[in-house]
């Protein structure tokens, strides 16, 4: 990446009015669109999703994520066509940091487990750790 | 140098264990906008982001944090608020 390229992902929503195809084409459009001016990685499609508040009057709609890589300055681009592009509610666009990438993706499945041990190890560690106060202590009760 | 009683002298106040940061815990070193279901643990019943003092977050973290719940909000994955 000595090119210059960065790292992105964006999050399109469509509004549910147009429909699993409307939805289909217009991402369709964006790859296409994204690819033209750089590389699209991956495409995560969340299907229909509820909004947590209403949208337009719109309480659902299609949410797709894509991973791509590309200059910076195609990223003011993208986000002028999302603007003038017609069924599209919400999008955002955020840069990768090149460093969590990769880490975060093999770390994510056993992320939850993993949590759970730690927070009992360091509760064990903290208990074990004044041990030797509460035995007195509890010799002076 | 075997005890210290360092931790009983808390003055004044209610005592209670030290929280630990859970992003530290798992050494998280980006918080994900899109992981719904860790964010909810961090708002209010009302949708409101809670203080470092309620969930021990560090602060970091945090900020960090705070980052990802207004991002998840625009998307309406979180709510703004609620009632």
């Amino acid at each position: 990446m000595a090119d210059g390229k960065n790292l992105y992902e964006t999050v399109i929503i469509t509004t549910a009015k147009i429909g699993e195809e409307g939805n289909t084409e217009l991402v369709d459009k964006f790859k296409a669109l994204i690819a033209e001016h750089g590389t699209v990685q991956s495409v995560d499609d969340w299907g229909k999703r509820r909004f947590a508040y209403p949208i337009q009057k719109q309480n659902e709609g299609y949410y797709t994520l894509i991973n791509f890589e590309s200059t910076p300055d195609f990223t003011a681009e993208l986000d002028r066509r999302y603007q003038i592009t017609d069924g599209i509610l919400r999008t955002i666009i955020v840069k990768r940091d090149p460093r969590h990438v990769n880490p975060k993706k093999a770390q994510k499945p056993q992320k939850a487990e993993e949590s759970n041990i730690d927070v009992e190890a360091i509760a064990v560690e903290a208990v074990e750790a004044p041990a030797a106060e509460t035995a007195s202590a509890e010799s002076a009760e | 140098m075997a005890d210290r009683p360092e931790r009983e002298v808390r003055r004044g106040g209610r005592k209670g264990r030290k929280k630990v940061c859970s992003f530290c815990v798992d050494r998280a070193d980006y918080i994900d906008y899109k992981d719904i279901a860790k964010l909810r643990r961090f708002i209010s019943e009302r949708g409101k982001i809670l203080p470092r003092r309620v969930t021990g977050t560090c602060a970091y973290h945090q900020r960090a944090l705070t980052v990802a719940i207004k991002r998840a909000r625009h998307l309406a994955l979180l709510p703004y608020t609620s009632d």
